[in-house]
Order: structure tokens, then C-alpha cells, then sequence
């Protein structure tokens, strides 16, 4: 009787939980060597059954350059945004103002059910693009680097043109990470005449209003569409997924299916970190993207035969930011005293010992980027080595006065500093625990304040309830990208319609609440409109400012920098080989772009 | 006949009247929670999209462009005043309508809550049954050899794992039989691989891929089952009844059935309210074990500030919680002559 009760609730179980089928229609295994690929997909954790195969939902189970294509794949390169691998596009040329880009599509290309892959499709994928406003396609005409025409030239080549009103050059950039989904599949949930009324959308008056409100409502019909199964002209379709586990298989029509060596990819669901770790002291992962790992974990993962780490460079710094609206935080002499008082190599070594480097100096840039775009000016930033005398002359000069070994506010009231970080991340939460024991022996009053998670965080954080918080910095590699953490909408500056404002601190999230101009070799700039000139400045342009804002963070210190991330991932080579090395460009594309630009093998 | 005939129906009047009673609290005390939930649920501080836009621009997205790819995420969230989104949410509720997942959009609510309790109520409930029959049997056992050396052992084994965390013996299990000794999955539901469907192998990995959270949602409440169980036993054993069926000479086994009938109608209601319990999930079991039941779908919707979902998954332990109150009080008043008699003597 137990026993027929045990089988009847599996069988129940089997029956409700027939897993959602991704289709699969005319993808078979072709060539390439065979065998299965196993990863994570470490763009979003979480594989969710219940999500459509829809690239624009948070959650589709669209899979980032396996069944989820670009145009093109960003190339991870210090200073230039604009190189990119083939994707979708074979080929492209960019007009010399980047006015404009012309690009040529792979020729064989196929749906995975068999229809080819055109110039139309690109066409609707960007008319989609639109109505969620990411990218290059802003309705707003003031909007900087937005595309204002799309031309298909033949059924392999398409032109889009970028508005003239507000040039900038993450324009390419926009364009090339297009999704680009089949139109015979999307294109019903556009209106026929979708074009017009961007047209429209894109001019003044009420009709602009209408229409731009007709286009975004759109949005989230977008957003939650589910077609009834995948149609992929990436390497790979989606087979079928269980709430742990994504199975996808090869796509016979895919340009350089030839050449993609398993036939198929198992995708495997994760919810924290351990789980990841676990899956690599296993064996099982045959990559695994970045993943923070403490050094004992580390040991473990690499006794595992066949794995290997492979570094290489993250456009990503940390960073200890201030809140300058709060006192003694908003006194310049206090940030420089702090500065040299923390020694950031032993932060590191206790926060992020295998996936980071001790910043060099504080601004604003990864070091290598920083060595790249200043050259020899790098060298002559003040370094703010650990030097508790300058400290303590920078906090004498701040007003700060000792008592009994315990340094206080000018007016002899206690100072006591904070330092909030989100509970969740374990190296920010190392990090400033380093940093608080440091201040403390340095006879600063300093503690380790955690918030439940990151949403409360960056909620809090924008609110200006914190002191001090750890931030990140350095999102390059586009420079506009990079100084907007230091010199954007949380320090003040906000661009709207293509004109910037600065509002007061603590006003609409200026949680920073620096000065709106400071004096760099005694002229005085404006940070934030200089960050802006970034967008659309060409390159020798480019250098002069970011000169002039990593001098005015180096003697200012908006924030200190920590450590500069490193791209640390785990590769095994047990089943496969010719993984990208350390400090290639390809590091940070997920495993499927390297699979379809064939760079891996089959043992 | 006309007797008992007589008596039977005013007991079944009683009994219908004491049903009608407990559903009409029961459905005002799911409304006062629900309402309670739905206001602490919206003002649970953070900004989810805040850190979703935060993610696109460390991936490489301009901050302009992050703001306006965020922006859309803005229409999923229920609009108006907290008042009528009140009113919508109670509105929706009368057609089972929950609304709409705001981390996956376009998911309805109770497709996720649906697929989700599959996951939990499976193995959940087949871990508490397993950890129940074996906590009442080691208990009567613990109780009626507690001057011997295995009475002592099994109250220690049951206050030792009374005494451990869930998570830890998970993290315990997780270590022993994935990673020292890999012969268990250490995630998921099942093999992907496996063609879904009534096949031996696929059901066969099922079945593996439950042994993990099974187990350590059995032997972690077996701990409670076991002391709860031997202090009942122990208390009846007691009682004078027994001492009176032991002098006039009732067989061992007799005198055992009574020990064994009065000491666990308390269990039972300690049953069936787990059993209620039970729509909660197992938290932090199917996060360690990546195992996508309720309770993972509760913490990964309160993570995500998805306060629809929030809202449905406490609506439905909520109602699970309630049912179980019901069906303990009715149960109890059907195992426990007791209860019975004085039903039907008021």
C-alpha cells in the first residue's frame, strides 16, 4: 500500500511537472565534435520554468549568445568601446563621425526553423527595441546616441543612422547589442503602421505625446510575450528547461554550426555563490563566468582535475563613496585623511584576495585603464600610500581634535563613522570590516553597518542615509559610462532631454553631494558637464577631460578606491579545450559566443 | 436502533455547526491577514529596479540607457494609490486572480505558486510523515525503555537533532553526499537530460533529486517528533487509567494500544498544523538544494520586492495554516472520544 502511494505521488509529481518544451523544431546535432557543455548562465541567477523564451524579460529563458542573439559581441577592450565580434552581423562599417553604421549579415544564416535570417528581422528587432527604450533607441529625439532612421539596403544589409540633435559615441555600441528576434514570429506585436508613429513619437506637440505613449505602452505586451516555442539563430535552441536545469541543442542552421563543437548545452540553475563553488570542486562546470571565491574554496576548485582559473581584465572598481552632505564627510582634508590611512592592499587581501588588485590611486579608473588613457600622468596622481602622519596633519588641518587617543569633531563632540555595505555581497562586507579595524586602531571610531540586501541598499544609499557605503566605480570602458559613477545623477548631475542640471544634495537622489564646480590646477571646471562632454567628444578631446576628472577625484576623493575587480573565471579542460587565455578580449562574452565563433573544442 | 439513531443526528448537527464556525473564522481571519500582509508587503522598503538597473550598467549599459530600459519595468508594478491597489488585489481575489509576477513579467501568480507547491508539497510532506512515523515509533519506545541504554540514546539523537539548524544539516548532507562522497545530486529537480514523462528514468530521478531535501526535512524534525512523543507516552504511562488496566490484568499489548492511542492524539494536532506549515516550504533546504518549491519562490519574491507574489505565497500559507486548524480541531474531535462526548453532551 506504501509503496503504491509512493509511486502514485511521483507519478502525480511526473504528470504536473512536465517540463515546459522549448521547441526544438529542425535543431539536430551537426558536426563539430559533440558532446555536452556544461555552465551557468551568470548574466541573471535563477533558471525560471514559468519565464517566457523571450530575451526581452528579465527572466526569459532567452540565453545570452547561445539562443539569445546580438548583432555583435562587445569586445572587452580597455579604452574602446566600439570593437565587436560577429553576431548576427558579419561585418559592419561605421561612418567616420559614427553618423552612422552599415552592417552586412552573416549569409548562411538560418532560423533554427529553417527560414534565413534578413535584413527585415533586424528591422523589427530594432522597431522592438524602441518600445523598451534600452540601447540605441530612445523615443525621445533630445536623448544622446539614439538612432533616427533605419534603412534596409537589401535583404542582407541593413543602415541605421544616428539623430543628429545629440551625437554620442556609445551610439555603435547600442546598435551592435541589438537583440535581434525573428520577424515572423514578433512582428504581430507591432501595429502595421509602427514606423509612422515613430516618426511621429520622435517630433513635438501633442501627436509626439500620443504617439510616444502608443509605442511604450507597447512595452510590456513585449516584455511578457511568449512564443509557443524557440526560434534561435544562435548556435543553440532551447530543447527544454526544468526549474533547475536548461537543455539546449545544437542549431543545424546556424551559420557556423560546423564549427560549434557540443551538440548540445546544459545550463544549470544556481542561487548563491556555494552553489557554483560546489558545481566546480565537482567538475561538473566546463565554465564558469566570474564568480567570487574565497581563497580555501579557491584551493578546492583547483585540485579538481582539469580545472583551471583564467584572469583577465573587469572594467570594474571598488570604492569606498562619501556622503558629502554629512559632517566631517563633506571636509576634503577628512577623505584625504582616511585615504591615507586605509592600506588597500590589505583590504584587498582580506576582501577579494583571488578576484582582485589593490587600487593603485584613487581616479576614477581601473588602473589599466587609467594607465591607458593618461600615460604618463598616471604616475604623478597622489597615491595615498598608508601614511598615518599625513593623516594625522590632514585631520589637524580638517579641525578634527585627539582626545585620549580617539580622534573627534571640531567641537569635541564624538565622531563616529559608519560604513553601510549589503549583507549579501561577502568581499564588500571583508572589505569594510578591513577598513573600519584599520580606522579604529588609527583611534577613529569606525563601524560595519549590513543591509538586508541590495534593493534596501541602493534605496538607502540614494536616500542619503548613509555615511560612507561601498560603490562601484570604473564601469567602463566607455569613459561617459565611467565618470557618470562619480559625476552623474548621484553626485547631482542629471541630463534630461539632452540638458544637464544639477540639483542640491540630497535632492533627487544626490546622495553624494559634492560640489557642483572645483578648482583643478587652478581653473575651476564642472565636473559633471565635463562628464557629459564624454558622450560625443572625439578621442584627443576624450584624453583632456579625463585628465582633468582624475585629477579632480585623485585631490578630491569623491570616493577611495579599493580594488579594481579581476575578471576571475574557472574553465575546464577535461571535455573541451581552447578556452579563451588570460586578459583575452572575450573574457566577459558568455561561454555561447565562444562555442559560435568556434573557439572551442572538442577533446 | 431508534436509540442510537436518535443521538446520531444531533452529533452530525453538532459537528456541521462546529464546521460552519470554523469557516466562517477561518475566512475572516484569511482576509484580516490577507489585508495585514498587503500592507506590510507594500511598504517593505528597497527599489528592485534600482538593482536591476544597477546590473545593466556594470554590464556595460550607459546609465541614460539602464534608466530607460529600467523604466519599463516601471509599468509591471501595481499603480494607484495603496487604497486601490487594495481594492484591486481583494477585487482579484474572488476569481483566484493574483495578479501578475513582477521579477518575471507576464507569469501569472498562481501558474508560479501552482508549480512551485508541487515542489514543496511532494517531498515536504513525504518528510514529515517519514520523520512522524519514525519520531512516534522511536518515541514510544524511548518512553517505555527510558532507564535503558538505548531509551537515553534515541532522546539524545532526537534533542541532538532538535537541536540543529535545518540549514546546517543540509550544508551537513550536502557536503557528505555530493561532495565527499558524490552520490546524490546536489541540485535541482531532475536530470534534464531524461526525456520528461512516466518512465522509470525519469522518475527514477526524481526520486534522487528529492532524497536530499526528503531527508533532511525528515531527520530534522524527527528530533521534535521523538521528545514530543516520549513525554506524552511518559505522561500517560502515568495516568491511573493505565495503573487500573495493569492490575486488572490486561494483556501488555492492550495496556500498550491505550498508552499508544492517548499519548499521540497531541501529536496529531502538532501534525496537522505542519502539515499546514508545510505550503510554507522548507527555506533555506531549497535554497541550499536549489530545489524550486515555495519556499525558495518566497524568498526569491521577497529578494525581488515582488509583492505580488509576496502576497499570493502568504495568502496561501495563510489558507493552508487556517484549513489546517480546521481539519486538527474536527480530526481531534473524531480520534478523541472525549472531545466527542462533550460535543454532543453540550
Amino acid at each position: 500500500m506504501k509503496r503504491l502511494a509512493a509511486v502514485a505521488a511521483l507519478l502525480s509529481l511526473a504528470a504536473v511537472t512536465a517540463c515546459s518544451s522549448g521547441g526544438g523544431a529542425g535543431a539536430r546535432p551537426a558536426g563539430g565534435g559533440g558532446g555536452v557543455y556544461t555552465t551557468i548562465d551568470g548574466l541573471r541567477p535563477g533558471i525560471d520554468a514559468n519565464a517566457p523564451i523571450n530575451p526581452y524579460n528579465p527572466k526569459g529563458n532567452a540565453f545570452r549568445g547561445y539562443n539569445s542573439m546580438w548583432l555583435g559581441w562587445t569586445k572587452n577592450h580597455l579604452t574602446d568601446p566600439n570593437q565587436f565580434y560577429p553576431g548576427i552581423a558579419a561585418s559592419w562599417e561605421i561612418a567616420p563621425d559614427q553618423s552612422s553604421i552599415t552592417l552586412r549579415l552573416q549569409p548562411g544564416n538560418k532560423w533554427s526553423d529553417g527560414r534565413p535570417v534578413t535584413a527585415e528581422d533586424v528591422k523589427v528587432s530594432i522597431a522592438l527595441a524602441y518600445t523598451q527604450g534600452g540601447t540605441a533607441y530612445a523615443l525621445d529625439p533630445a536623448a544622446a546616441g539614439t538612432a533616427s532612421d533605419v534603412e534596409v539596403v537589401d535583404e542582407k544589409t541593413i543602415k541605421i543612422t544616428q539623430s543628429a540633435e545629440n551625437p554620442s559615441v556609445t551610439f555603435v555600441r547600442g546598435v551592435m547589442e541589438t537583440i535581434i528576434v525573428p520577424a515572423h514570429v514578433w512582428g504581430s506585436l507591432l501595429p502595421a503602421d509602427f514606423w509612422d508613429r515613430l516618426k511621429t513619437a520622435r517630433g513635438d506637440g501633442a501627436d509626439a505625446e500620443a504617439a510616444r505613449a502608443e509605442i511604450t505602452g507597447l512595452a510590456e505586451k513585449v516584455i511578457a510575450f511568449a512564443p509557443p516555442k524557440d526560434v534561435s539563430a544562435g548556435p543553440f535552441v532551447l530543447e527544454r528547461v526544468n526549474p533547475g536545469e536548461a537543455l539546449l541543442v545544437k542549431n543545424k542552421h546556424f551559420y557556423n554550426a560546423a564549427n560549434v563543437a557540443p551538440d548540445q548545452v546544459k545550463l544549470l540553475n544556481y542561487t548563491g555563490n556555494e552553489q557554483i563553488w560546489n558545481y566546480l570542486i565537482a567538475g561538473r562546470l566546463d565554465n564558469a563566468p566570474f564568480t567570487a571565491v574565497p581563497a580555501d574554496v579557491m584551493k578546492r576548485i583547483t585540485r579538481t582535475p582539469g580545472n583551471e582559473v583564467v584572469k583577465g581584465y573587469s572594467p570594474v572598481g571598488n570604492a569606498l563613496a562619501f556622503n558629502q552632505s554629512r559632517k566631517p564627510y563633506d571636509n576634503v582634508h577628512v577623505r584625504r585623511a582616511l585615504a591615507y590611512l586605509i592600506d588597500r592592499e590589505q583590504v584587498t587581501k582580506v576582501a577579494s584576495p583571488e578576484g582582485g588588485t589593490a587600487s593603485v590611486t584613487t581616479s576614477g579608473l581601473h588602473q589599466k585603464a587609467a594607465e591607458a588613457w593618461l600615460g604618463a600622468a598616471f604616475g604623478a596622481l597622489e597615491p595615498y600610500r598608508p601614511d598615518p602622519a599625513r593623516a594625522e596633519e590632514e585631520l589637524k588641518a580638517a579641525g578634527m581634535k585627539k582626545d585620549g587617543g580617539t580622534w573627534t569633531m571640531p567641537d569635541g563632540t564624538p565622531w563616529k563613522m559608519t560604513v553601510h555595505v549589503p549583507a549579501p555581497f561577502s568581499d564588500w562586507v571583508a572589505g569594510a570590516k578591513s577598513v573600519t579595524s584599520q580606522l579604529n586602531d588609527a583611534g577613529i571610531d569606525a563601524e560595519v553597518v549590513t543591509t538586508a540586501d541590495y534593493p534596501l541598499y541602493l534605496e538607502e544609499l540614494a536616500a542619503g542615509k548613509y555615511d560612507a557605503g561601498f560603490w562601484l566605480v570604473a564601469l567602463g570602458p566607455a569613459p561617459y559610462n565611467i565618470y557618470q559613477r562619480l559625476y552623474g545623477a548621484p553626485n547631482g548631475w542629471q541630463l534630461f532631454g539632452g540638458k544637464l542640471k544639477h540639483v542640491a544634495p540630497g535632492k533627487e537622489g544626490n546622495w553624494m553631494g559634492g560640489a557642483e564646480t572645483v578648482e583643478v590646477d587652478g581653473a575651476k571646471v564642472n565636473p559633471g558637464e565635463l562628464a557629459v562632454k564624454l558622450n560625443s567628444a572625439p578621442e584627443a578631446e576624450q584624453k583632456e577631460i579625463i585628465a582633468t576628472l582624475a585629477k579632480a577625484a585623485n585631490q578630491d576623493l569623491p570616493v577611495i578606491q579599493m580594488w579594481d575587480y579581476v575578471n576571475t573565471q574557472f574553465v575546464n579542460t577535461s571535455r573541451f579545450t581552447g578556452f579563451p587565455g588570460a586578459e583575452s578580449d572575450a573574457l566577459r562574452l558568455t561561454s555561447g559566443v565562444w562555442l559560435q565563433l568556434g573557439m572551442i573544442k572538442k577533446k | 436502533m431508534a436509540l442510537i439513531g436518535a443521538r446520531a443526528r444531533p452529533g452530525k448537527t453538532a459537528l456541521a455547526r462546529r464546521l460552519a464556525g470554523h469557516l466562517a473564522r477561518g475566512l475572516v481571519m484569511v482576509l484580516v491577514v490577507t489585508s495585514l500582509s498587503f500592507v506590510i508587503i507594500r511598504n517593505i522598503p528597497g527599489d528592485p529596479i534600482a538593482a536591476r538597473y544597477e546590473k545593466l550598467v556594470e554590464q556595460g549599459m550607459s546609465p541614460d540607457q539602464a534608466e530607460r530600459a529600467t523604466a519599463v519595468l516601471y509599468g509591471f508594478m501595481p499603480q494607484g494609490t495603496v487604497w486601490e491597489q487594495y481594492t484591486d488585489y481583494m477585487a482579484g481575489l474572488l476569481t483566484l486572480d493574483l495578479g501578475q509576477s513582477l521579477s518575471t513579467p507576464g507569469a501569472e501568480v498562481t501558474d508560479m505558486l501552482a508549480s512551485a507547491a508541487t515542489w514543496t508539497v511532494v517531498p515536504v510532506l513525504a518528510g514529515t510523515l517519514l520523520s512522524f512515523l519514525l519520531g512516534v515509533t522511536m518515541g514510544v519506545y524511548a518512553a517505555i525503555r527510558r532507564s535503558g541504554r538505548l531509551g537515553d540514546l534515541l532522546s539524545i539523537s532526537g534533542s541532538l537533532l532538535h537541536g540543529v539548524p535545518q540549514y546546517v544539516l543540509a550544508l551537513l548532507l550536502g557536503a557528505v553526499f555530493t561532495t565527499l562522497w558524490p552520490v546524490l545530486p546536489s541540485s535541482g529537480t531532475a536530470d534534464i537530460m531524461i526525456e520528461p514523462g512516466l518512465t522509470a528514468e525519469y522518475l527514477g530521478s526524481l526520486a534522487q533529486h528529492a532524497v536530499l531535501p526528503v531527508l533532511t526535512y525528515a531527520l530534522a524534525s524527527y528530533g521534535g517528533w521523538i521528545l514530543a512523543m516520549k513525554s506524552s507516552v511518559v505522561t500517560v504511562l502515568g495516568d491511573d487509567f493505565i495503573l487500573a488496566a495493569e492490575l486488572r490484568g490486561l494483556s501488555r499489548g492492550t495496556v500498550f494500544r491505550y498508552v499508544a492511542r492517548n499519548a499521540i492524539l497531541p501529536l496529531f494536532t502538532i501534525l496537522a498544523l505542519s502539515l499546514g506549515l508545510l505550503f510554507g516550504g522548507a527555506i533555506f533546504i531549497e535554497r541550499i538544494f536549489t530545489y524550486p518549491g515555495l519556499g525558495l519562490l518566497l524568498f526569491d519574491s521577497i529578494a525581488n520586492r515582488d509583492y505580488p507574489l509576496m502576497g499570493g505565497a502568504f495568502l496561501l500559507i495563510t489558507v493552508a495554516t487556517v484549513v489546517a486548524n480546521i481539519v486538527a480541531d474536527l480530526l481531534y474531535s473524531v480520534i478523541d472520544p472525549r472531545v466527542r462526548s462533550g460535543e454532543e453532551s453540550a
